[in-house]
């Protein structure tokens, strides 16, 4: 009656579901959070949370758009500050859930069943979080439409040729993707919350989001089919997406920046910070719902192992970061890199190079990824340390550039950290929007695993 | 509306191997609209209802991401070479390798709403209402039962015949279902 019977589990480790659990007190547990008419307490002061901080964002937009974007700390020379820092570490953040879901779908790992949904549902909230930002960066974002692809009466096009451009269709193309993926994966789910509703309202509700899935063989097959597509397609365009971030960078002639190893640089920052909110989240929708038959140390171990190999390709990145400016000869390289690790950054690189490559090694161990208090602590201080490295990234290489003559500093002001909060309170919102309302494991993948423990 | 119609019979099942065996047999005897509707997608079923293997979806998806990849390069040569050229330090305007990267991404928009959209449309969805909602029990079928039909327009239906194959596989309940057109 147990998963151990799987060569990929050993003996004395955690199974990926408890053998208690039936398919009957898996869906009726599950749809019970979502049917519920009374939300759990940590959700309504989550969701508080979330909101007030969306009102800092709501004021702190309007502000901006009031004023224009002379009331962040940005000015020649660091024209780049805080807002595109956080746009590259929130799409790092979205890019962990499709490789959580996408790529280990493609490897057929058990353990993706129970995560996969909380890694979408974090999927699409960061990129709302980090769709806004370039937006707000714009000097007139209510312009930005301009960048799609349209004939009008202005006769305009967009710069194909551009690597902003790029990420601007990337990003588009990547939202809808897992929109489309994420409700895919969601259909039969909704179909089981549609079958246990009770009330009229939430009936209908349901019903018109499940389409009328019925789940007959004919279904099941197309959708494993369209499923596993979807995940074959998805898991290159998420290395895309990141990389193409990366080409906004190197395709600038900065110093610090103008380097081919960006794209994969920036594709391993995506694997370790955004399996990190991951795990964050996993472990928090864990708790708070009490899904520990659902959500064991076999998937606390795995993701442990994910962001470990995250650190690892990181740190190579890093090593090469340093390589260059010294290997290569040139002055100007040299006098940036040297200021980025001992000068105006000189903290948030070397605490980068704690929170990021030193301490996610202590995940080697197998009791620490066992433990959901030190996964946690070492997941939050990646994404600390992952926002460092994004501001390292783009005010150093701008601040320190070839003529000293337009040297300059940066310092953020209260409303590039109104921003920075807000996009944490839309964040926030969303996620526990969706935590609320919709299923939160893929309860058809579970039904699979359970009936593979049950031979 | 139009009046009620037999659909046919429908059998809830406690396990998929129950529902497995009767669906072969009923296979077996010459019936052709079986259909299941299980809570996962079981594969032996699924193997023994619909033999082959599915080869219009994929179709769909590779035309789509063809279609998308000419789609994707012809708008920035367009853009770029005839509408409207820019001279980027004597860069040329037809310069290929820049429209790479977009045009991979439209490639893959397009395979993937291919993909989301055959779907809808190979499973006939959204179809809010359907005869077998009317079975008392299918309520459960997208949790914890293995429901098997058998439509009444099949050329050789025979509810007794049906009926006996279906209880002598253990179904929990069995019963005639009339539905709306």
């Amino acid at each position: 009656m147990t998963v151990a019977a799987d060569p990929m589990v050993p003996p004395g480790n955690p199974p990926v579901v408890r053998p208690g659990l039936g398919l009957t007190s898996l869906s009726v547990e599950i749809s019970s959070r979502v049917l519920s008419p009374r939300a759990p307490g940590w959700w309504w002061i989550g969701f508080g949370a979330g909101l007030a901080l969306l009102l800092v964002l709501a004021v702190a937009v309007a502000w901006l758009f009031v004023n224009g974007i002379g009331v962040w700390g940005v000015n020649i020379p660091v024209a780049w500050g805080l807002a595109i820092a956080e746009y590259v570490w929130w799409i790092a953040l979205a890019s962990g859930g499709t490789i959580v879901s996408a790529l280990f779908y493609l490897t057929r790992s058990p353990w993706r069943a129970a995560t996969n949904r909380i890694a979408e549902s974090m999927l699409l909230c960061a990129a709302a979080s980090a769709g806004i930002l370039p937006i707000l960066h714009l000097g007139r974002p209510g312009l930005f439409y301009w960048l799609f692809v349209y004939p009008n009466t202005m006769d305009l096009w967009p710069q194909a040729r551009s690597p902003l451009w790029w990420d601007f269709i990337a990003l588009f193309c990547y939202i809808l993707m897992s929109l489309m993926f994420y409700y895919v994966g969601l259909l039969p789910d909704l179909a089981t919350v549609r079958d246990l509703a009770t009330t009229r309202g939430k009936q209908v509700f349901y019903a018109v989001l499940a389409l009328g899935w019925r789940g007959s063989a004919r279904d099941w097959r197309n959708h494993k089919t369209v499923y596993a597509i979807m995940a074959a397609v998805m898991t290159p365009m998420v290395v895309s997406v990141h990389s193409i971030v990366g080409l906004d960078f190197a395709g600038g002639l900065t110093l610090g920046w103008h380097s081919t190893q960006f794209p994969p640089y920036f594709f391993f920052g995506a694997v370790i910070s955004g399996t990190a909110l991951v795990i964050v989240l996993t472990i928090f929708v864990r708790w708070g719902y009490g899904l520990y038959d659902l959500i064991t140390g076999y998937h606390l171990n795995a993701l442990g192992k994910v962001m470990l190999v995250g650190s690892l390709l990181l740190a190579y990145a890093y090593i090469w970061e340093a390589w260059g400016p010294f290997y290569g000869g040139d002055a100007a390289e040299r006098t940036e890199f040297i200021d980025r690790i001992s000068g105006f950054t000189a903290w948030q690189y070397w605490a980068t190079i704690i929170l990021d490559v030193a301490v996610p090694q202590l995940l080697w161990l197998p009791a620490v990824r066992a433990s959901p208090t030190a996964l946690a602590s070492i997941a939050a201080g990646v994404m600390v340390g992952m926002w460092l490295e994004r501001f390292v990234l783009v005010v150093a290489s701008l601040h320190r550039n070839y003529m000293p003559a337009e040297w300059g500093d940066y310092v953020p002001t209260i409303w590039d950290w109104g921003i920075f909060a807000g996009s944490i309170g839309l964040f926030l919102t969303l996620f526990l929007l969706l935590l609320r309302f919709l299923p939160a494991v893929s309860l058809a993948e579970m039904r699979e695993l359970i009936d593979k423990a049950a031979e | 509306m139009t009046r009620r119609e037999p659909f046919g019979i429908v059998a809830v099942f406690a396990t998929p191997g129950a529902l497995e065996s009767a669906a072969r047999q009923l296979r077996a005897l010459g019936f052709d609209s079986v259909e299941a509707c299980t809570p996962y997608p079981v594969e032996d079923v699924g193997r023994s209802l619909h033999p082959g293997r599915n080869v219009l979806l994929p179709l769909l998806v590779m035309a789509a991401a063809v279609v998308g990849l000419a789609w994707g390069y012809f708008v920035q040569y367009w853009d770029a070479a005839l509408d409207y050229p820019i001279d980027v330090g004597g860069r040329p305007y037809h310069s290929w390798p820049a429209f790479a990267v977009t045009t991979v991404e439209t490639a893959a928009l397009f395979a993937v709403a291919a993909a989301f959209f055959g779907l809808l449309a190979s499973c006939r969805l959204p179809r809010l209402y359907h005869p077998i909602f009317e079975a008392a029990g299918f309520e459960r079928a997208s949790r914890d039962r293995f429901v098997l039909s058998v439509a009444a327009k099949d050329p050789g239906f025979e509810p007794n015949l049906i009926r006996r194959v279906l209880q002598r596989h253990g179904a929990e309940r069995v019963e005639e279902v009339a539905g709306w057109r």
